[in-house]
């Protein structure tokens, strides 16, 4: 009130004087630290499962002792509560292989006359003393003219531990420690063990956990995922990392080969081992393997609620790599497949096969990207007739074009695996030349060159395509298993098959939702579908096309030609970098071209000017 | 009355805004509780409008920064945290056979029992499981007579005080008692434990015995005056008060303070009878500017002795002295329901120590604990805001709508006198705060 006009009025009272706009009245008090500045605030410890539990770092908070926090128990304070030693042992403690005085005389206690006693019955830590403050950890109260201790808990008692600071300079010793044993009321009796020491860092130098810990201790305490509520650990996020969803398990993980040459691999549906299901749904619901539901709400019907899982957790299914899996796959190799025995082979694949490939899906899912109508092209009658139109073809050309970019990616990963092969093996390998579209000496056979719209079959035929153990996933396959098999080959080239194979399950859940996404309008393809034809290579336009992506081309091949030789040569790396951003500005001139085109109703052919395909 | 006005024959503090009230220079800001002197002409002019033109007013106490805003909301009353406080009726017994009393005869209108152990033993667990480490509660003996529990009460305080002390929760004890069954061990006890100690005392002998007989008849003044000698003795160890009952048989305020300091008793506490079962004993009509009388007249001898530098008994005008400068405003009488809950021998809580039994003051019980939906409601319908007999009243949130088994049971027959005496504490409180600022602790 201290802008009170005049004077005319003077607060008397605390309501009054805290009642100036700069300190606002709370009708009840605030007490203590807001819980964001308490370090047990941390989600690891509001959630224990999340990191690990907090407090077992302090089980071993002096060196060369280790405790236990017991509470109390359901019939109550029985005397055994608090932080109980569990063994006193030097061995294994990096601490005791630092050199300070404190350290020897702390060595020398604990494998002496202090280490003797602790060893014989059961002790409980007594007091702490750091800067000549001291607690005891127990509760002192006045009971028929004696005083009664009553031990802290072992929560009470970590959080005073959890007090305790460490100065920074390691020769100081400023911990003192004082150990009882306690008779059957919990009093604490007996001649004392004295320790001067210091308390533990948990981290070393480079921020890394002590290696004191041992395997599990720092997850000792933290509940049983499987025995225990995952929902009420709120989030619905249970980070013992179970799964939440996972890919159904094939009667035969290795009967990948019957897909491959067109049998069903077992009854039902074939496409359900790449469904992925909701890892804790009800095992006996009939609709069991129905496809994992998108929200918490949807798929809790579906589930086994918190309290089934303790009876029914054996039901679970094992994931191995993301599927579910009653037994471990059985060895062996597919049975039609060749994988590549030398590195010869290995550049090979790439160079004549996989490259090629890529370079192929990429302008085939360009193409098919072509032939769906622009939103903007749905006319106010479709769109009333037909509301959310609009949206579907966003979201499918957005989807189709995401997929022929991502093999634009692969593209690039297969050319770096074949100048890494290169550069690794440069006496038995040739130079690294860029392979970007189809070799010009080998037209590729094996692999459609088709430039066909978006039809529900096409789609279908992507799908099949990308499929897990369909054709892209088995080329990649047979290289990632020569490549596990033989680790002398540079790192990073495991890393990159790998990567693409599972990038191709992507693909293959993005074209099935591209699938769902025009599923309405099957029946009437023109609501979604240009009249695209592939155009003749001399038809109005189609040359600047063609020339535009032979440059982009061009600008690839040297680019990365230029990023193989980088590593030598900071003039290659500009290079590189420029003739990349070439392409890329190439490409988007292309889709603008493309697009313009595509609108009246004329498909660029992609592969007219390949070796051997002049068009008739 | 030169000017023909006719005479005001309106009781003291009678309401005549919602929005404030004066006494003798102070304005009381209704909504926020905050209290501030006035210079004289602002004084006058915000008088003339006083209950008589409500948006003028309003407009004056907005340029003196004062609007009619409501308080900052209070807490979500959806959930109220778990209680800090318990009552544990350990008998619902009685050795006595007050008329007024809200036990009637100490066991509520039921068969007279004892608590079980196990049922005290699991109140005090609950109570301090649900309280953070470093925190505290607080556990009240209550009766009946909790005296004929006596093995019970050690068992539970023994047992508070290591289940407390494992967690850290401090144990603090009281007990409400007739103390006619006292023993000079039980004092020492008593005293150990750092009890605070109410005894229930109606008067000097004389009044005492009429208004407070034996089960059997006889008067109980003597005996408890032989029983309180040992407790008076350990007065440092313990926190003694004594609390007496008015009826309209004992408005003779200040000779029964007086009476009850001379025998021992630093602090005395007056009750107001509103609410009695069987009727008897209840202040009613004109009792209450009588009440009003004796209590403005104990309140000038307290002030007498304070001015004074002397201390003084008189406990009533202390506490309201020491609530209005705090200036909190309240939405409840008390701490009833939010803070504090009884437990009855059957292991039911209640909204307090009065509601045992009561069908409108359940509040679950201890195998479910105390039911936050049946707490949740009974705040949310008996908060000051909700009472539509309060909304005009400018002592709302100071009296916070009275006790809510009085209302519950009486109505509220003594609003006038409330705001009387909340008026003369106003009063005191101008002059106590002009004479020695220093007694309110904060300089």
């Amino acid at each position: 009130m201290t802008g009170t006009p005049d004077r005319k009025i003077r607060p008397l009272n605390l309501s009054a004087r805290a009642a100036g706009p700069e300190m606002p009245a709370y009708p009840e008090p605030v007490l203590g630290n807001p819980a964001a500045t308490l370090m047990d605030s941390g989600v690891g410890n509001c959630f224990p499962g999340l990191e690990f539990d907090l407090r077992q770092l302090d089980v071993r908070f002096f060196p060369g002792l280790v405790f236990s926090f017991p509470g109390v128990t359901p019939a109550g304070p029985d005397g055994t509560q608090g932080a109980q030693l569990v063994y006193a042992d030097t061995t294994g403690d990096p601490v005791f292989a630092e050199d300070y005085p404190w350290v020897a005389d702390l060595a020398l206690a604990l494998g002496g006359p202090a280490g003797d006693a602790l060893s014989d019955g059961q002790w409980y830590l007594h007091a702490v003393e750091q800067k000549g403050r001291r607690i005891e950890l127990y509760d002192i109260s006045v009971w028929q003219n004696a005083l009664l201790y009553t031990p802290y808990e072992g929560e009470i008692a970590w959080w005073i531990i959890r007090l305790i600071e460490r100065d920074p300079d390691p020769a100081l010793a400023d911990l003192t420690i004082e150990l009882t044993q306690r008779d059957a009321q919990g009093q604490p009796t007996g001649q004392p063990v004295t320790l001067r020491g210091k308390r533990r860092a948990y981290l070393d130098d480079e921020g890394m956990i002590s290696g004191v810990y041992h395997p599990g201790e720092l997850t000792a305490s933290m509940c049983s995922p499987w025995t225990h509520d995952f929902r009420d650990c709120a989030c619905q996020y249970w980070a013992s990392n179970h799964p939440d969803v996972v890919l159904g398990e094939m009667d035969d993980p290795n009967d990948a080969g019957s897909l491959q040459a067109g049998q069903e691999p077992a009854p039902g549906d074939p496409l359900q081992p790449a469904s992925f299901l909701d890892w804790m749904r009800r095992r006996t619901d009939p609709a069991r393997d129905v496809q994992a539901q998108t929200t918490i709400d949807g798929a809790r019907p579906f589930r086994y609620d918190p309290y089934e899982i303790n009876l029914r957790w054996q039901e679970l299914d094992f994931v191995l790599q993301g599927q579910e899996a009653k037994a471990t796959p059985a060895g062996g190799t597919l049975p039609d497949r060749k994988p590549p025995e030398t590195p010869q082979q290995v550049y090979d694949d790439l160079r004549l096969n996989l490259a090629p490939l890529e370079y192929i899906l990429a302008l085939r899912y360009l193409y098919a990207t072509f032939s769906i109508r622009a939103p903007e092209e749905v006319t106010p009658q479709e769109e009333r007739a037909w509301p959310g139109l609009a949206a579907d073809l966003r979201a499918a050309r957005q989807i189709l074009l995401s997929v022929a970019i991502s093999e634009m990616t692969h593209l690039r990963w297969v050319n770096q695996m074949l100048w890494s092969l290169s550069a690794a093996l440069p006496g038995e390998l040739p130079g690294y030349r860029p392979a970007v579209g189809p070799a010009t000496d080998c037209v590729d056979p094996q692999h459609s060159l088709a430039l066909e719209r978006a039809l529900p079959e096409v789609i279908a035929e992507f799908v099949a395509l990308e499929r897990p153990g369909g054709e892209i996933d088995r080329e990649y396959e047979d290289l990632v298993t020569h490549l596990r098999g033989n680790p002398a080959y540079p790192a990073g080239l495991f890393q990159l098959a790998v990567r693409i194979d599972s990038d191709g399950l992507a693909h293959y859940h993005k074209f099935r939702d591209i699938a769902r996404i025009l599923a309405p309008y099957e029946a009437q393809s023109g609501l979604y579908l240009r009249t695209l034809t592939e155009a003749p290579p001399d038809a109005p336009g189609m040359p600047q096309a063609l020339d535009l992506l032979d440059a982009a081309v061009a600008d690839l091949r040297e680019g990365y030609r230029a990023e193989a030789a980088s590593a030598g040569s900071n003039a290659e790396r500009s290079i590189a970098e420029a003739r990349i951003i070439a392409a890329r500005d190439r490409m988007h001139a292309l889709w603008e071209t493309g697009e313009a085109l595509a609108r009246d109703g004329l498909g660029i052919p992609f592969f007219a000017r390949l070796p051997g395909r002049a068009h008739g | 009355m030169a000017d023909g006005a006719p005479p005001d024959l309106r009781p003291p503090g009678a309401p005549r805004s919602r929005q404030a009230h004066l006494k003798d220079g102070l304005l009381l800001h209704a909504e926020s509780a905050a209290l501030y002197a006035l210079d004289p002409g602002e004084a006058a002019a915000l008088d003339a409008l006083l209950g008589r033109d409500e948006a003028a007013l309003a407009r004056r106490l907005g340029a003196l920064g004062l609007d009619l805003a409501p308080s900052p909301a209070a807490p979500d009353a959806a959930a109220p945290p778990p209680p800090r406080a318990l009552a544990l009726t350990v008998s619902q017994s009685c050795n006595m056979a007050c008329g007024y009393c809200y036990a009637s005869g100490g066991a509520f209108g039921g068969a007279a029992r004892l608590m079980p152990e196990a049922v005290a033993i699991a109140a005090v667990d609950r109570l301090i499981a649900d309280t953070a480490p470093g925190g505290a509660v607080q556990i009240a003996f209550m009766g009946g007579e909790p005296w004929l529990a006596r093995d019970l009460i050690r068992a539970t305080v023994a047992h508070a005080r290591r289940r407390g002390g494992a967690r850290a929760v401090k144990t603090g004890f009281a007990m409400t008692t007739n103390a006619t069954l006292l023993r000079a061990e039980d004092a020492a006890f008593l005293a150990e434990q750092g009890f605070a100690v109410t005894v229930s005392l109606d008067g000097d002998r004389e009044t005492n015995d009429r208004l407070r007989p034996m089960a059997g008849g006889a008067g109980s003044f003597d005996r408890v005056a032989r029983r309180l000698a040992p407790l008076l003795a350990e007065a440092g160890r313990l926190t003694l008060s004594a609390r007496v009952t008015v009826t309209p048989d004992n408005l003779d305020i200040p000779r029964t303070v007086a009476a009850l300091a001379d025998l021992g008793f630093a602090s005395v506490g007056i009750s107001p009878m509103l609410a009695s079962p069987t009727g008897r004993g209840a202040l009613a009509g004109d009792d209450f500017p009588r009440l009003l009388a004796a209590m403005t007249e104990a309140g000038e001898d307290w002030m007498a002795a304070t001015l004074a530098g002397r201390p003084h008994a008189f406990a009533n005008l202390a506490t309201a002295l020491g609530e209005l400068h705090r200036g909190r405003p309240r939405s409840q009488s008390c701490g009833a329901v939010r803070d504090y809950l009884a437990v009855d021998a059957e292991g039911r809580y209640a909204a307090c120590h009065r509601f045992v039994n009561d069908p409108l003051g359940q509040m679950g019980d201890l195998a479910a604990g105390p039911d936050p939906a049946a707490r949740a409601r009974f705040l949310a319908e008996r908060q000051v805001e909700a009472q539509p007999d309060c909304a005009g009243c400018w002592a709302r949130r100071l009296c916070g709508g009275g006790c809510h088994h009085e209302v519950l049971h009486a109505g509220r027959p003594g609003c006038d006198y409330v705001r009387g005496w909340l008026d003369y504490a106003i009063g005191a409180y101008g002059r106590l705060m002009a004479a020695r600022p220093g007694w309110f602790g904060d300089g």
